[in-house]
Parts: C-alpha cells; sequence; structure tokens
C-alpha cells in the first residue's frame, strides 16, 4: 500500500511540473505546442543517456552519447537539452500561421519525433527503448527500496515546489502581464512595442526546460523510457489537466493535474479488467477526449479560471523617490 | 508669428502590391507635428495598408517611411512602437482576458518586471515602479472618466468603451504620434462627441495624429492638414477646404 | 531503376485512395473552415461498418457502399452535433483542432473497446493480376483505381455543372454573401459533409482493400499523408488534392523503393511540414497564411 501513494505522489508531481510548463506556454502565453511530450521526451532520454555510461558492443541497448554523471547532472542535462530543442524547434516552427496550422505543425513534429526515435535504432534504441537506468544515489543512500521512494517523492516535491515558484514569479508580474496580452491580441501587443517574437521564444524555451526536468526526474525513477510512452496524444492529458484546472492560473493547473493524469487516469487504472486487457485503457482515452469536449463547451476557463491582477488603492504620495514617466496627460481634471 | 509646423512622419512613394493588385502604388505624404493629419478617400483607396506600412504591420515593396528623421521603412511593428508611433486598430483590440487596468499597465514601455530576470527578482525589484506606473495608469482613467471600470475584463467594454480603451492604452506608450484607424466606427453619437473632444485636447498637449476616417463632418472639425487616397495613391493634400474643392477628390469619391 | 516502374505503379494505387480521401477531406475544409483531424479515424470507422456487412455474408464492393453511406451520414451528424456547435459560439480555430483531436481520441478508442486490439480483413479476393509492362496490379486495385477515376470525374461535374456545386463554392468562398444571395448554407454544409464523408468511407474500405487487414489505428495512420495532399495542392481546393495525391502517392512509393520502405510514411510528413512552414497556401490556393475565421 505504501508503495503504492508513494509512487502516486512520484508521479502526481511530475505531472504537476509537466503540466505548469505547458501552463506557461499555452495558458499564459496562448503558444500551442501540441508537440509538448517530446520535450518531456527528450529531458528523459538526455538523463537516461548520461547516467547509463558509455555504450559498448554487445551491450543489450545502443543509444548514442553515454556518460555516467553523477547526481543531479542528469536532471540538468535533461532540461537544457529540452531547451535547446526547443530553440530550434521554435525558430524554425513557431511562425505567423493561422493557430490551427501552427497547431497541425507542432503535431506532425510529435509524430516525426516518434517516428525518428523508433526507426533510429543506434540513437535511443529505437522501438525497444532503454533500460536500465539508475535510481540517482540509491547506493549512496543506502535505503530500503520503500524508504527510498519516499525519499524521492519529497524530492520530486521539492523540484515541484521550485518550478511553482518560478512559473508564478512570471505569471503575476509585469512579464506574466506581458505574455498574457500577447496571447490575447498578438497585434495589438506588437504596436505597443512589445517584442512578440523573442517573448515567445523564451516562454517556449523556459517550458521546454521544465518538461525535460520533469522528464528526467521520471525517467530516474522509472528506469526506463521507450517510444511508446510518449506518444502524440500524452500532450493532450496535460492539455485536459490544464483545461479542467483553468488555462493560465497555476493553482488551477494543479487541481487539474490531481483529477486528470492522477486522480482519472490511476484511479481506473486498479479497476478490474473487464471484457479483455485493455478494454479500461481505451474507455480511459475516451473519457480524456470527452472530457475535453465537455470543458471546452461548459467550462472553457476550467474549474479554476485565470486571475487577472488587482492592485490596492494607495494614497497618492507627491514628491519622494517614485518616478513617474512623463505621458502628454492633463493633471486629473475635477470630476463634473 | 506661427512657426513652420514641422513633418513628424513623411512617406515617399510607397507602394505594396497583394496578389498582383497594387493597394498602395506610390503614395507620398506628411503629417505635422501637434497636428491630428486626416487620412481619408473612397473604399479601397489603400487607407488601411498604407497605415499598416507606416505602422511597421506590413512591409512595403517600395519607398520609404521617415518618422522624427529617422528612416524606418521596412521595420518592424514593434520596433516602431518603441520609437513611439503607437497604431490602434479599427476593430476591437483589446486585451480580452485583462483587467482595463492591465491593458493600459501593458503599454507603458521600459518595465522592470517585463524581464525574465526582473521577474524573478520578485515585487521587491519590480514593485515600486509597478506602483508608480499603476497611478499613472489611474489618473488616465480618471481623465477619460473610466475609473468605475477599473478591474473590468476588457472583453466586457462597450464598443466605444473599447475605443476609449485603445486611446488610453496608446497614451501610455508615451507616444510621440498615434495612428487611429475609424476611431468612431460603431460608437453611439454622444460618446463619438466625447471622444472628439479628447482627442483635440491630446492634440493641444502636442500628441501628433493620424487619422483614417469616413465621416467628412468629422474630418473636417478635427483635422488639419487632410490627405486624400485613391487607388493607392495620395490625389491631394491640403486643409479641408483646399482639398474639398478639388475636381479630382471629388470625382475620386463619385468613382470609388 | 528496375524498382522505378513498379514504384510508381504501387504509387498510382496510393494516388488513388489518396486522391479519394484528400478531395473529402479538403471539401470540409472548404465549406467549414476545420482541419478534421478525425477524418482518419472515421474511415476507420467505415471500414469497420463495411467489415460488419461483409461479414455478414455481403459482398464486398455492395459492404463499400454501405461503408460510403455509414460515413456519409456519421460525417454529418459529426458536423451537425459536435463542430458546428463549437463554431457557432465562436470557438477559435485552434480550439477547433482540439475539438477535433477529441473526437479522433474517442471514436479510435470507441472502437478498440468495442472491437478489441486484434487485426482484420476482409471476404474479398484481389482477382486477377494484370501487367502494364513492369507494372502489376491487381483486379481489386484496377477497380479503386476505377473507382477514384469516377469519384473524381462526379465532384468535378458536381462543382461546375450543379446548383448545388455553385452553392458549395460559393458557401466556401464567402459565406456571409452566399447567404445574403438565398444560398441555405447550413444546408449546402450538410450536404458538403455527406459527400466528403461518402468519400472518406469509399477511401477507407479502398485502404483495406490495398492492404488485406487492418485494426483500429490503419485509418489514422493515413491522416498525415491525406492532409498532406490536400494542403500541399492547396486546402479548400479539390483539384489541388488531387494533385498534392498524386504527388505524395507516387513520391512515397518511389522513396520506398529507392532508399527505404521505412520512408513512405516520412515522405509525406515532410512534405507537409515544409510546406506549412514555407507556403502554407499550397500549390494552388491563394488563402492568405493567416485568415482566421469562423464560418
Amino acid at each position: 500500500m505504501q508503495f503504492y501513494i508513494s509512487t502516486l505522489l512520484i508521479y502526481l508531481f511530475i505531472d504537476i511540473m509537466g503540466v505548469l510548463g505547458l501552463n506557461l506556454q499555452f495558458g499564459v502565453a496562448g503558444i500551442i505546442n501540441f508537440a509538448y511530450i517530446v520535450f518531456i521526451a527528450v529531458g528523459a532520454y538526455t538523463a537516461a543517456v548520461v547516467s547509463l555510461g558509455p555504450d559498448y558492443p554487445g551491450n543489450f541497448q545502443h543509444y548514442v552519447f553515454g556518460a555516467s554523471w553523477p547526481f543531479p547532472l542528469p536532471i540538468l542535462a535533461g532540461g537544457a537539452a529540452a531547451a535547446v530543442l526547443s530553440l530550434v524547434v521554435g525558430v524554425i516552427s513557431l511562425r505567423r500561421l493561422r493557430s490551427d496550422y501552427q497547431a497541425m505543425v507542432m503535431l506532425v513534429l510529435s509524430l516525426i519525433a516518434t517516428l525518428v526515435a523508433s526507426n533510429a535504432t543506434g540513437l535511443v534504441n529505437g522501438p525497444a527503448g532503454l533500460a536500465t537506468i539508475p535510481q540517482p544515489l540509491y547506493d549512496q543512500l543506502g535505503l530500503s527500496p520503500l524508504d527510498y521512494q519516499w525519499a524521492y517523492a519529497g524530492w520530486a516535491a521539492f523540484l515541484t515546489v521550485v518550478v511553482f515558484l518560478f512559473v508564478q514569479g512570471i505569471t503575476r508580474s509585469p512579464l506574466g502581464r506581458t505574455l498574457r496580452a500577447m496571447r490575447d491580441n498578438e497585434r495589438a501587443a506588437s504596436a505597443l512595442g512589445k517584442g512578440v517574437t523573442a517573448l515567445r521564444l523564451m516562454v517556449f524555451v523556459v517550458g521546454g526546460f521544465i518538461a525535460g526536468v520533469s522528464g528526467a526526474v521520471f525517467v530516474e525513477f522509472i528506469q526506463a523510457w521507450s517510444p511508446g510512452s510518449w506518444l502524440y496524444p500524452e500532450t493532450f492529458v496535460f492539455l485536459a489537466a490544464i483545461l479542467v484546472g483553468g488555462a493560465g492560473n497555476n493553482w488551477g493547473a494543479m487541481v487539474g493535474t490531481l483529477l486528470v493524469p492522477v486522480g482519472f487516469l490511476e484511479a481506473t487504472r486498479y479497476l478490474p479488467a473487464i471484457f479483455y486487457q485493455g478494454f479500461i485503457e481505451a474507455m480511459q482515452w475516451v473519457c480524456v477526449g470527452l472530457l475535453i469536449l465537455l470543458f471546452l463547451w461548459f467550462r472553457p476557463n476550467g474549474l479554476f479560471p485565470e486571475q487577472p491582477g488587482r492592485f490596492r488603492r494607495r494614497p497618492l504620495i507627491t514628491g519622494g523617490s517614485t518616478r513617474v514617466p512623463a505621458v502628454p496627460v492633463a493633471p486629473p481634471a475635477p470630476v463634473d | 508669428m506661427a512657426s513652420e509646423p514641422e513633418q513628424v512622419l513623411s512617406v515617399r512613394d510607397v507602394s505594396r502590391g497583394f496578389g498582383g493588385v497594387m493597394a498602395v502604388n506610390g503614395a507620398t505624404f506628411n503629417a505635422l507635428r501637434g497636428h491630428i493629419t486626416g487620412l481619408i478617400g473612397p473604399n479601397g483607396a489603400g487607407k488601411s495598408t498604407l497605415m499598416g506600412i507606416v505602422g511597421g504591420a506590413i512591409k512595403p515593396d517600395s519607398g520609404t517611411v521617415v518618422f522624427e528623421g529617422r528612416d524606418v521603412t521596412g521595420l518592424p511593428a514593434h520596433r516602431i512602437g518603441r520609437l513611439g508611433m503607437i497604431r490602434t486598430f479599427q476593430l476591437s483590440a483589446e486585451f480580452t482576458k485583462l483587467t482595463v487596468l492591465e491593458n493600459l499597465l501593458v503599454a507603458a514601455p521600459h518595465q522592470k518586471g517585463e524581464s525574465l530576470l526582473g521577474a524573478e527578482l520578485g515585487r521587491r525589484y519590480w514593485g515600486p515602479s509597478e506602483d508608480a506606473l499603476v497611478e499613472v495608469a489611474r489618473s488616465v482613467l480618471d481623465r477619460f472618466s473610466m475609473t468605475a471600470k477599473e478591474n473590468e475584463l476588457a472583453a466586457n467594454l462597450s464598443g466605444g468603451q473599447k475605443r476609449l480603451l485603445e486611446i488610453m492604452r496608446a497614451l501610455m506608450a508615451n507616444p510621440k504620434m498615434v495612428l487611429l484607424d475609424e476611431p468612431f466606427a460603431g460608437v453611439n453619437p454622444t460618446l463619438a462627441r466625447e471622444i472628439e473632444h479628447y482627442l483635440l485636447d491630446l492634440r493641444d498637449e502636442g500628441l501628433s495624429m493620424i487619422m483614417v476616417e469616413h465621416e467628412l463632418s468629422v474630418v473636417e472639425r478635427l483635422c488639419d492638414p487632410v490627405i486624400v487616397m485613391a487607388q493607392g495613391k495620395v490625389i491631394a493634400e491640403g486643409s479641408m477646404s483646399d482639398v474639398g474643392a478639388r475636381r479630382e477628390v471629388l470625382d475620386a469619391y463619385l468613382v470609388g | 531503376m528496375q524498382q522505378l516502374i513498379p514504384a510508381v505503379g504501387f504509387g498510382l494505387i496510393t494516388a488513388s485512395i489518396l486522391a479519394i480521401a484528400a478531395v473529402g477531406f479538403t471539401l470540409q475544409f472548404s465549406v467549414t473552415n476545420i482541419l478534421n483531424l478525425a477524418y482518419g479515424d472515421i474511415m476507420t470507422a467505415c471500414a469497420f461498418a463495411a467489415y460488419i456487412a461483409n461479414q455478414a455474408g455481403v459482398n464486398i464492393w455492395i459492404s463499400l457502399v454501405v461503408a460510403a453511406l455509414f460515413g456519409a451520414v456519421f460525417s454529418m451528424l459529426i458536423n451537425r452535433f459536435v463542430y458546428f456547435g463549437f463554431v457557432r459560439r465562436g470557438t477559435k480555430l485552434f480550439g477547433m483542432i482540439i475539438v477535433t483531436i477529441a473526437v479522433s481520441l474517442i471514436i479510435q478508442n470507441l472502437l478498440l473497446a468495442i472491437f478489441r486490439p486484434t487485426f482484420f480483413s476482409y471476404h474479398a479476393s484481389a482477382g486477377a493480376s494484370y501487367h502494364l509492362g513492369s507494372m502489376v496490379f491487381t483486379a481489386s486495385q484496377l477497380a479503386i483505381m476505377a473507382i477514384a477515376v469516377v469519384a473524381m470525374l462526379l465532384i468535378h461535374v458536381l462543382l461546375t455543372q450543379t446548383k448545388l456545386g455553385k452553392a458549395m463554392r460559393a458557401t466556401a468562398t464567402n459565406p456571409g454573401l452566399a447567404r445574403s444571395c438565398g444560398i441555405a448554407t447550413d444546408q449546402v454544409i450538410d450536404v458538403a459533409w455527406l459527400i466528403s464523408g461518402a468519400l472518406c468511407g469509399v477511401a477507407g474500405v479502398a485502404v483495406v482493400l490495398n492492404t488485406a487487414t487492418f485494426s483500429e489505428t490503419t485509418g489514422a495512420g493515413f491522416l498525415v499523408p491525406i492532409i498532406a495532399a490536400a494542403v500541399l495542392g492547396g486546402i479548400g481546393q479539390p483539384y489541388g488534392a488531387m494533385l498534392g495525391a498524386l504527388t505524395i502517392g507516387i513520391a512515397g512509393e518511389v522513396a520506398a523503393a529507392l532508399i527505404n520502405p521505412s520512408y513512405k510514411d516520412v515522405i509525406a510528413f515532410l512534405i507537409l511540414i515544409v510546406v506549412l512552414l514555407v507556403r502554407p497556401q499550397g500549390i494552388l490556393s491563394e488563402i492568405a497564411a493567416a485568415k482566421e475565421v469562423t464560418a
């Protein structure tokens, strides 16, 4: 039982990290990244490859690079690799396109990534994927398997808090406001002097980094990763979490993660296999689809809609050090 | 002695085609500092395209645009915006999920909390300048009698209020010139008259404007000089009474 | 070089199937401005409809008609009851594509739930083989190509000669204007989805006839080549879709023959990405890249 709960918690924290990254890209900045799962995968593969040690002839799995970097370097490497890939993908494919074309570009990229990873057997061991990825500090800590899991859950929780504070720091700041403005009307934001292309790219890279970190932390726990782990519909599980929880609201995103990938999908996993093996899983996807449709129809802003900024009224301070920018505006006229 | 009004914007021989049709075909005109320059002409004359080119949203095929003595031809919209030329839009361009106050705050340039590092340094870093900005924004809201709508989501405003929002937002960006694309379209007459007064006040305070407008009576009241376009070219430039009498202008409006 | 001619032959068959599917796909787009990513799964559902009829003893070619009818009605109902509602509310374009993806997930997994994840095939013989130079075709394949040609001709006649076709073209170009000219755009859209749904059904069965076995994901696997064909030729343009289908069908098979069999799909992917990034309006279309319109 304890194994189950600790595993569930680890999944929860990792999924929250992933959802927060996508919420930053999509919910706050309006970037349509239907290939998000690929960046999680890159983080996972990178962390795996730098922890598995160098490849050698006769190895049961083949992959590029190969190193035995100590904790926590594989996680940083995973984040960095995903960030770099985000930069490349962002520069090439974030364009002034109709939003549904943009969506399709990203979706096709996701499919291409799966094709490449499955077929290029020397890259990350093709369809079989990578396995026996060492769990970080397992030997050094010398804990029992169960205690290790609790420790890992604590580690994942810590990282999740860091990520949350980071994305919340952006969302509640003037930067977050500018991103939301860019999302709501890019043309007007440009006309006001906002460099939307650079902003969008920056958010894409930052979100990509977060995705990579979450993938790395995940793979270091489950110790295996193959193309089957990151097919294109997985992005839509995250998307469903955001739609349900509330796009643009980081608290909402966490609730959405609790409800959809963790609550709903994990809960139904333990139903007895009726009809045949895999029936439940198929119905889970039907429900994900229905959930997306229902929320888009009835509550497109999610359970916890985005909170715009509200400002306290302060007494006007005449003089003092606050700089008042010059605006061609007459002083406040008396109210008629 | 009245000093010679200086040109704040100079457009020379600008052309732009779309799929074989020349939307703007060698347009040339000057906008004067501290004046509301009107841009009129029949439908399809190329006014919106020309505004798009001046504002940087559309790249011209040829010609030059000089703003405050600086060649800005082909610069992207956000660069031109940062140089002080702010374009407002015909259809609602409000930031729908932001409040009215937030809409104004976004427009201010050089905000400390707008960089990634600045944002992460937190309220202690960008708080004070943000607070000052909020006061400026509130005074703008007050001036346009929109204080009550401070926390209203911009999407919920009426058409006329959205127009005011466009103008207020443009002001927050420290503009040297504002491009107004049909600022009265879809606005009820009472509010339209109010907006006219605001524009005149802003002009008197030194703000330069270019206004695309259909209603010639409005143009007469507000604009000097007036630029007349037809079929992608500027066919007349001068005060309203000058151009109103010109044969080419009358012909253009008849033929369309 | 030896493999080139037969590859072209295979390419012609693939192109035929793609053409039927792509024209259907592009028709849906032209009247409703929706990229229906559930199209591949609707193809699969139609293939299953034919399967059920076929299992009940119906001849495969009649089952194909069953599939076409099923596809017609199913597609029209999906548009009426799901897509149209969202469009009416002003859902943005990427919102619509999320809707179609959700529908795709639902259809595909419902099929999985009902029919179980295994492989299916029709009671249908491929028929005698015919040689044309070094190209080899079975009777089935020739029939598919004939169906494709007939379907393309019918679509051409429909669009250019009939009142309905003109109404469809008007609705596609400017729905508001069409309405004010007295065209009942709602009904025109229904009919467009009926016709494109029928094409979808025919294509779904044709795919199976060509590949002998199918499963719940067969149609989805074709979605990228179909979209690639439609977009390459110019989305919204039926003739463009035919042109695109020809290009992708042949290019895919030739690449598979000359380079590597797994390259058959990759070509379609690459073409689609390149077209979307470089020239989204395709070869024939003049639709601007950044048009946000809801019907």
